[in-house]
């Protein structure tokens, strides 16, 4: 370990880890992680666990979440030794952020390193219509999180003459310079039951990194 | 990105396969697998890779990013994503799309201009409603509520498959109602994509197959229904039977096959969600069709009663 004038500001990190593919293992020493409220399922050493009041971003998230109504219920989890996450029987996915923001459904995240911020990010209508809500937690820094999904996550690169377009129930996060449409192809067929059955789709373009997962949740635009 | 692909999450979920470490769908494996006992029967599907990939760690080279072009070409992403290189029509199931690239268009059936093309794919315009043609140029993702996917090529052939099971398939097949109540038997040259709850297995007649754990059959002339009577024999067993007293072990209902033919199992008694095969008409003689039944012989034919017994059979139990 390099010793220097900033040796004070070293602090041991988090080291996040796949137990199997359905159980996120972090070792700590004495730092602490955010991670969904009632996720943990183990713990070996010594832990402290302590419910954070409006995902863990303060007051004014808080707020923020209350009137935007992307709940997110996190409890800090500090001490030393390995805890261990799950939620039920999902896929953990791990995701590397190098001060890039990761987008994702509330449902989705379940455990981030305590350098990184969560927040609410607006995503507009194209959210509403497609089920998702009008808000998405968005988690920016430097560290580890760890999403989870209903089978693993297929993670999928778009580029400038790629886009990709993502059923809004099979959409799990988003990380890079990307901007989201909603792509109707309802027509009037689908008014009388005879759609395609995806009517609902979301674009990506730009540039950057999506996440789906082989299923799909239960969205308003899902079965049209 | 190199294929064929790592897998991006952690372990492989069958963790019995053996370790394979250059190529996960080799064609070594394939053969070994399976042996074709004649044509015109199915291949079996693609044994998932075996856990190559690290878990992606910290320091380590993370997990596997796709794109247009490093996207499998018609072959499985993991074992619950199948990825089509689309060029031209596909058929597949209602919202069974997760994610595509390329200018890809959705339709329902049913509309003029595909009219001629569903001529030759669908037989029954109640169950094509339940069917979305998939038309133009890229890679489609196809995943079903994270059940396993397998893609399975018929050559000349016939599968009969579980309404609910089946996802997508080529035009080149024609899919047709079976006779059997909520199956579709797909005939023709082609590939299709099916769901299993875990990992299909291929049997070969004769053998008796748990109801719940079939999928689907190719090829067999005759699936039957089989009772183990043998618990009913005697006072004490039609006891047992009428009051229920003394319990049963589940297992006494099977399906049995015989003939040249393979049958597919899934590895769990879960099943999926049935779809909906669309009507058949009334008409004398079409099992389903809506004729009532024939009254038992002897006669009036009580309604059987759960919890009282069947009173009704009584008589024919006894040979009355």
């Amino acid at each position: 370990m390099p010793r220097g004038r900033h040796d004070r500001y070293i602090r041991p990190v988090a080291q996040f880890r796949l137990q199997g593919s359905r159980v996120l293992a972090v070792d700590m020493a004495g730092d602490s992680v955010k991670a969904r409220n009632g996720s943990m399922v183990a713990y070996t050493g010594q832990m402290n666990f302590k419910k954070l009041t409006g995902g863990g971003d303060g007051l004014r998230g808080m707020v923020a979440r209350r009137l935007t109504g992307e709940q997110m219920t996190v409890m800090e989890a500090k001490g030393q030794g390995t805890c261990y996450f799950a939620d039920q029987a999902t896929e953990v996915n791990l995701v590397r952020l190098n001060g890039e923001a990761l987008y994702v459904e509330a449902d989705n995240l379940l455990c981030t390193e305590a350098t990184l911020h969560t927040g609410t990010s607006f995503t507009g209508l194209n959210g509403m219509a497609s089920g998702n809500g009008l808000f998405t937690t968005k988690v920016e820094g430097t560290g580890w999180a760890a999403l989870t999904s209903n089978g693993p996550a297929i993670i999928l690169r778009v580029t400038q003459g790629t886009p990709l377009r993502v059923d809004p129930g099979a959409y799990v996060a988003h990380t890079g310079n990307l901007s989201r449409h909603l792509k109707s192809g309802a027509g009037w067929t689908t008014l009388i039951g005879e759609g395609g059955g995806e009517a609902m789709q979301v674009e990506f373009t730009g540039e950057g990194l999506v996440y789906v997962q082989p299923s799909e949740k239960a969205t308003f635009g899902g079965d049209v | 990105m190199s294929y064929p692909p790592q897998q991006p999450y952690g372990q492989s979920p069958y963790g019995q396969q053996p370790p394979h470490p250059q190529q996960p769908y080799s064609a070594q494996q394939y053969q070994q697998s399976y042996q074709p006992t004649q044509p015109g029967i199915p291949m079996p599907p693609m044994p998932p890779a075996p856990p190559t990939a690290p878990t992606p760690q910290p320091g380590g080279n993370g997990p596997v990013v796709y794109d247009a072009h490093s996207l499998p070409v018609n072959d499985n992403v993991n074992p619950y994503a199948f990825s089509v290189d689309l060029n031209g029509p596909y058929y597949l199931q209602k919202g069974k799309m997760i994610a595509y690239y390329g200018d890809i268009r959705f339709s329902g059936i049913g509309r003029g201009a595909i009219d001629r093309l569903l001529e030759q794919n669908f037989n029954s315009p109640l169950h094509a409603a339940d069917w979305v043609v998939a038309e133009g140029r890229g890679r489609l993702l196809l995943a079903d509520r994270a059940f396993d996917l397998n893609s399975y090529d018929l050559e000349n052939g016939n599968l009969t498959v579980r309404s609910g099971n089946l996802l997508a398939f080529e035009p080149t097949l024609a899919l047709k109602q079976s006779i059997i109540p909520g199956f579709l038997t797909l005939i023709g040259t082609g590939k299709f994509v099916a769901a299993s709850n875990g990992p299909v297995h291929f049997v070969e007649p004769p053998i008796r197959v748990d109801p719940q754990a079939l999928v689907g059959w190719a090829d067999c002339p005759a699936p039957c229904h089989h009772y183990d009577h043998s618990y009913l024999h005697g006072v004490i067993g039609g006891i047992r039977h009428l009051t229920g007293l003394g319990g049963a072990s589940g297992e006494e209902h099977q399906f049995e096959f015989i003939g040249a033919g393979q049958v597919l199992l899934q590895s769990s008694e879960k099943l999926m969600a049935e779809r909906s095969v669309g009507q058949v008409d009334a008409e004398e003689g079409v099992p389903g069709g809506g004729v009532p039944q024939q009254p038992g012989h002897g006669g009036q034919q009580l309604p059987n009663i759960p919890g009282l017994g069947n009173l009704g059979d009584l008589g024919r139990r006894f040979g009355l």
